[in-house]
C-alpha cells in the first residue's frame, strides 16, 4: 500500500514537474523588452533616449535579472567556420550555467523567485493571495458538494421536479461573469437592493467601524461565494440526480423495497453510495476549477486574490510570479487527482489499482 | 441538515445585517479615490504605472514641477528656475533648494541629498537601467561651499528639454538612506562612466546598494506633503498629511506645493461596473476617467443631482497611422486616400460623445499659438479617396479591387483587443474601405503583442492613442528617424521633418517655436504618415462630498493635492 502511494506521488510530482519545466521555458523564451522600452516612449517630456541607449539598457536589465544567461543546458547557436567565412548553426552545451538551472536549484531550496515588477519573493505573494483565495473557494467547495448533495436527492426523489433541473441547467449556461454582474447589480445596487458591500473585504473601511474583521467579512463574502456555487452548482447536481436515477432501476433496489424501506432510506443507504462514484472527479476537481475561475469573481468584486495576481502577471509579463501560481495550480490538480483515486477506493473497495 | 439550513440562513441574515454596520455613519476625513489597479512597487528607480508615480509625487519632490495651468515647469524643492551660464561646451545650472524644505523628522533637505540622488541613480547594483540614460545629461554636480542648499549641474546639451530633465527626478534623503555618507568620496562622473572601476576604488558601494534593497520605498523618508499610513496590495493605499508640512509656511503657496486634503485614500476596484456601484452608493468620493457611456448616462441620470462632473481637454491624441515603408503605403498620396475615409464626427458621437475634439494634427487646438488653424480638418470623402488613388498610380479592376505595379491594395489595422473606441474606428474603417474595393483585415492584439508589432514595423495600420503633456513638445521619439524601432511607429523618416524637430526641440523662444510647430504640422499634413483623429476630454465624476472638482489637463486628470471633502472648506 505504501509503495503504490508513493508510487503514485512520484507519477504526480514528475507530471507536475514536466509541465511546470514546460512552462519554464515557454515563458522565458518570450522576449521581454517592453516594459523597460515602454518606460522611455511614455516619457514625453526631459531629454530622448537613442534607440542604441534602449538597447544597451535593456541589456542591463536582461542582466540584472539573470535573463541574460542562455535558459537551457543545450541551446542552438550560430558559430562561424575560420577557413571559409561561413556561419553554422549547432547545438551548443551549455553546462550549470543557465536559467533552468539556477531556478531549479532554487525552487528545491524552497526559493521561488521575486516578482519582476516588485521585487518581493514570489512565495510571499502567493501566500497572502492564497489566505483570499483558499477561504472563499474552499467555502464555495463546500457549499457545492452540501446544495448539490441534497439537490441531487431531491431530483432523484421527487418526479415533478423539473423547474429545478430546467433553473440549473439555466445557470449552467450563463458565464460566471454574468452572474456575479447580475448579483452586483441587484443586491449591492443603489437602484434595487443594498444588501451587501460593493467590492472588497471591507479593511479600508477599517477607520469608519469598530467591528472585528471576523464579523464584517462574512457580509463581504456572500456575493463572490453566492457567484462561485450558483455557477457550480449544476453540473454535479444533475450528474448525481442522473446516476441515482440510474442505480434505481436496479434489481438491489427492488430487493431493499420489498424489504420495507422507505423510498428515502433505499435512495440513501442504498442507491446513494453507488452513485456517487461517477461524480466523485467532479468534487475532487472542484478546487482547482474554483483556484482558477477565481479570476473573474475577484475582479468584479475587487478581491486581491490569486486569480487576479496571476492575471496581473500574465499582462505585465511577470514570470516568476506567473510560474509560481501556474505550479500551485498544477500541484493543486494532481493532488485532487490522487485524493480522487484515494476516494474511489473508499467508496467501493472492489476498485484497486494493481500494480 | 435543517441545521446546516438553518445555520446557512443565519450566515446570510448577518452578512446582510452587517452590511448596515459597516456603511460608514458619520464618514471619515480622508478622500476616497477609485484606482483600476493598483501601484505595485513605490521604487522610485523602477516605478512605471501612473498610480505608482502619482503616490511617489505625494510623497517625495522634485526640483521642478509640472504647471498644468501655464503648461510649463516650475519650481518645487527648487527656489526658483535654474540659473543658465556656459563652459566650454557645458551647460551649467546652479539651483537653490527652498530654505523651507525638510525631510519628514524636520532635517532640512540640502544640496547634498541632490548629489546623493544622482549617484543613486548611477549606482552599480541597484535598477539603474532607466535612470542612467534617462538622466545621462547630467554629467557632474558641484556644491557651494558657502551655501549648502545651492549647487551647479554639469550638463551636455542646452535645450529646453535639457533644463526639464535636470530638475525632473525625486530627490532622496542622504541621512536615511546612506548614514555613513560612503557615496559622498565618489565622484558622478566615475559612476556614470565606469562602474566596474566605481566598484573596484569604492567596494563600499555594495554595501549602499544592499542598504538601498533593505529599505522599502514605501518607508523611505520624502520632503512632499504626505506619509504613507497604510497600503493592503490591490485593496487599498492611504496617505496621511504632514503635521507640519512645509509647503504650509510659505507665503502664498503654488498650487504644487499645497495639500488639501487631510487623507488621502485610494480604492483599488479593477471593474468599471463595480466602481460605479461603489460610487453611486457613496463608498467612493472620486471615479477618474469612467468609459464614456458611463459618464455620459450618469450625467444624464437622477444621480446627476448627487454627483459632480467635469471634463478638461487633455493631451491624449487618437490616430491611426501608416507603416510608410511598406510597398502599398509608401507615397503620400495613398495615405491621405486612407485618411478621407474615417468618419470623424461619427466615430466621436459613436464612442466619445461630446468628450473628444477635432485637430487638424498632433497640436492640441487649445494650445493657440502653435497650432495651425490655417489648416482644414480631414475629411470624410471616399469619393475623392478614389481620385487620390487613381493619382496615386493605382488602378481599379473589374471586380473593384484596387492593384499598382501588381501590388493588390490590402492592408491589415492592428488595434488593442478590448479597447472599444479602437475596435470601432478599425470597423469603420473596414465598412468604408470595402466599399471603395479596398480589403481591410482587423487584427486586434494583446497589448504587449501590440506594442511590439508596432515597433518592429510588423503591421500596414494601427489605431494607438499618444498620451501627451501639456509641458513640452517632444517629438523625436515619434517622428525622428532616429525613432524607428522605437515609437516612430509610421517608420517615418523625412529630411525636413527631421531638420524641423531638431530645430523645435532646440529652439528657446516661444514665439519662435510656435512657427516651427505650425510649418510641421503643414508638412506632417502632405505627408501624412498619420491620420489624427481626435483629442480627448479627461472627466471626472465625484461625489457631492468633496464640494467641487475640477478635472485638468495633465493625466491622471485630477490634482491630488487639490481635493478637499466640502465639510473641511468651510
Amino acid at each position: 500500500m505504501v509503495r503504490q502511494v508513493l508510487r503514485r506521488l512520484f507519477q504526480l510530482l514528475l507530471t507536475a514537474w514536466g509541465i511546470i519545466t514546460l512552462l519554464f521555458l515557454l515563458t522565458r523564451t518570450l522576449p521581454d523588452d517592453q516594459q523597460l522600452l515602454s518606460r522611455f516612449t511614455d516619457t514625453t517630456t526631459g531629454t530622448t533616449a537613442s534607440g542604441e541607449q534602449v538597447r544597451q539598457a535593456q541589456q542591463a536589465r536582461l542582466q540584472r535579472l539573470g535573463l541574460a544567461e542562455p535558459v537551457f543546458y543545450a541551446s542552438r547557436a550560430t558559430v562561424p567556420i575560420d577557413d571559409e567565412q561561413l556561419l553554422i548553426s549547432r547545438w551548443h552545451w551549455n553546462g550549470t550555467h543557465n536559467q533552468y538551472h539556477h531556478w531549479l536549484r532554487d525552487v528545491v531550496h524552497g526559493n521561488l523567485g521575486r516578482s519582476y515588477r516588485t521585487g518581493e519573493p514570489v512565495a510571499g505573494l502567493l501566500g497572502s493571495a492564497l489566505l483570499i483565495t483558499l477561504p472563499l473557494s474552499g467555502l464555495a467547495a463546500l457549499f457545492i458538494v452540501v446544495f448539490s448533495l441534497l439537490l441531487g436527492l431531491l431530483l432523484a426523489s421527487r418526479p415533478h421536479t423539473g423547474w429545478v433541473a430546467m433553473g440549473l441547467y439555466t445557470l449552467d449556461s450563463m458565464p460566471l461573469f454574468v452572474v456575479a454582474l447580475l448579483l452586483l447589480l441587484l443586491l449591492a445596487n443603489p437602484d434595487f437592493l443594498t444588501l451587501f458591500p460593493t467590492y472588497g473585504l471591507g479593511l479600508d473601511n477599517e477607520a469608519a467601524t469598530s467591528l472585528p474583521l471576523i464579523l464584517t467579512a462574512p457580509a463581504y463574502a456572500v456575493l463572490p461565494v453566492a457567484s462561485l456555487v450558483l455557477t457550480g452548482l449544476a453540473e454535479p447536481t444533475l450528474q448525481l440526480a442522473a446516476a441515482l436515477r440510474h442505480e434505481l432501476q436496479f434489481f438491489y433496489i427492488l430487493t431493499a423495497r420489498a424489504k420495507g424501506l422507505s423510498s428515502g432510506r433505499v435512495l440513501r443507504r442504498h442507491a446513494f453510495r453507488n452513485a456517487l462514484l461517477p461524480i466523485l472527479t467532479l468534487y475532487t476537481e472542484l478546487l482547482p476549477n474554483l483556484l482558477a475561475g477565481s479570476v473573474v469573481v475577484e475582479l468584479i468584486f475587487a478581491l486581491p486574490g490569486l486569480g487576479r495576481l496571476l492575471a496581473d502577471a500574465a499582462a505585465a509579463r511577470d514570470y516568476p510570479v506567473l510560474v509560481g501560481g501556474v505550479a500551485m495550480v498544477v500541484l493543486t490538480r494532481q493532488f485532487s487527482l490522487l485524493l480522487a483515486d484515494w476516494l474511489y477506493q473508499l467508496a467501493d473497495p472492489r476498485i484497486r489499482t494493481t500494480g | 441538515m435543517k441545521s446546516f439550513l438553518s445555520g446557512l440562513a443565519a450566515f446570510l441574515l448577518c452578512g446582510v445585517g452587517l452590511t448596515a454596520c459597516t456603511t460608514p455613519s458619520a464618514g471619515p476625513p480622508a478622500v476616497r479615490i477609485r484606482w483600476a489597479q493598483d501601484p505595485q512597487t513605490l521604487e522610485p528607480l523602477t516605478a512605471t504605472s501612473s498610480q505608482a508615480v502619482e503616490v511617489i509625487n505625494l510623497r517625495h519632490c522634485s526640483l521642478l514641477a509640472g504647471d498644468y495651468e501655464h503648461g510649463r515647469f516650475a519650481p518645487w524643492l527648487a527656489e526658483s528656475l535654474p540659473v543658465i551660464s556656459r563652459r566650454n561646451s557645458f551647460t551649467l545650472l546652479t539651483y537653490t533648494l527652498r530654505r523651507e524644505a525638510t525631510w519628514d523628522n524636520g532635517q532640512p533637505v540640502l544640496a547634498r541629498d541632490v548629489a546623493f540622488t544622482l549617484k543613486v541613480m548611477n549606482c552599480p547594483r541597484l535598477p539603474t537601467e532607466y535612470s542612467r540614460t534617462q538622466y545621462g545629461v547630467i554629467l557632474d554636480i558641484e556644491l557651494d561651499a558657502a551655501n549648502p542648499r545651492r549647487f551647479t549641474l554639469v550638463c551636455k546639451g542646452s535645450s529646453q528639454n535639457v533644463i526639464i530633465a535636470s530638475g525632473d527626478y525625486l530627490i532622496l534623503s542622504e541621512h536615511s538612506l546612506d548614514p555613513e555618507a560612503a557615496l559622498r568620496a565618489v565622484p558622478l562622473p566615475l559612476l556614470r562612466a565606469d562602474t566596474a572601476a566605481a566598484l573596484r576604488r569604492y567596494p563600499s558601494l555594495l554595501n549602499l546598494a544592499n542598504r538601498y534593497r533593505s529599505i522599502p520605498p514605501e518607508k523611505q523618508p520624502g520632503c512632499g506633503p504626505y506619509q504613507l499610513t497604510a497600503w493592503a496590495k490591490n485593496q487599498y493605499l492611504r496617505l496621511q498629511r504632514k503635521p507640519n508640512w512645509w509647503g504650509s509656511k510659505l507665503n502664498k503657496p503654488p498650487r504644487w506645493l499645497q495639500a488639501q486634503a487631510e487623507v488621502l485614500d485610494y480604492r483599488i476596484i479593477p471593474d468599471n461596473a463595480t466602481a460605479l456601484l461603489a460610487l453611486r452608493r457613496g463608498d467612493i468620493d472620486l471615479y477618474p476617467e469612467p468609459p464614456a457611456q458611463d459618464f455620459n448616462r450618469l450625467r444624464h441620470s437622477a444621480d446627476s443631482t448627487k454627483l459632480l462632473f467635469s471634463v478638461a481637454n487633455s493631451y491624449d491624441v487618437t490616430m491611426v497611422g501608416f507603416n510608410t515603408q511598406r510597398p502599398a503605403l509608401k507615397d503620400p498620396l495613398t495615405r491621405r486616400a486612407l485618411s478621407m475615409l474615417f468618419d470623424i464626427p461619427g466615430l466621436i458621437s459613436a464612442t466619445q460623445p461630446g468628450l473628444a475634439y477635432r485637430s487638424v494634427g498632433l497640436i492640441n487646438p487649445h494650445d493657440k499659438p502653435a497650432y495651425n488653424d490655417s489648416l482644414p480638418l480631414l475629411v470624410f470623402a471616399p469619393q475623392r479617396a478614389l481620385a487620390l488613388l487613381s493619382q496615386a498610380g493605382w488602378q481599379q479592376h473589374p471586380d473593384k479591387t484596387w492593384w499598382r505595379n501588381k501590388i493588390q491594395l490590402v492592408l491589415n489595422i492592428i488595434y488593442k483587443a478590448g479597447a472599444a473606441d479602437h475596435e470601432a474606428i478599425a470597423t469603420q474603417l473596414r465598412t468604408t474601405a470595402r466599399q471603395l474595393g479596398v480589403l481591410i483585415k482587423l487584427r486586434p492584439q494583446e497589448s504587449t503583442l501590440l506594442r511590439r508589432q508596432m515597433q518592429s514595423g510588423n503591421m500596414d495600420m494601427y489605431v494607438h492613442t499618444l498620451n501627451g503633456t501639456p509641458y513640452a513638445y517632444n517629438f523625436f521619439s515619434i517622428m525622428h528617424s532616429r525613432g524607428i524601432g522605437m515609437i516612430n511607429y509610421p517608420r517615418f523618416q523625412n529630411a525636413e521633418s527631421d531638420h524641423l524637430i531638431e530645430a523645435i526641440t532646440a529652439e528657446p523662444n516661444p514665439l519662435r517655436q510656435a512657427s516651427l510647430l505650425r510649418r510641421f504640422q503643414v508638412l506632417l499634413q502632405q505627408e501624412s504618415p498619420v491620420a489624427v483623429l481626435y483629442f480627448a476630454r479627461h472627466r471626472l465624476i465625484a461625489s457631492r462630498r468633496l464640494g467641487t472638482v475640477q478635472a485638468i489637463s495633465a493625466r491622471p486628470g485630477y490634482d491630488a493635492t487639490q481635493l478637499q471633502l466640502a465639510s473641511a472648506r468651510q
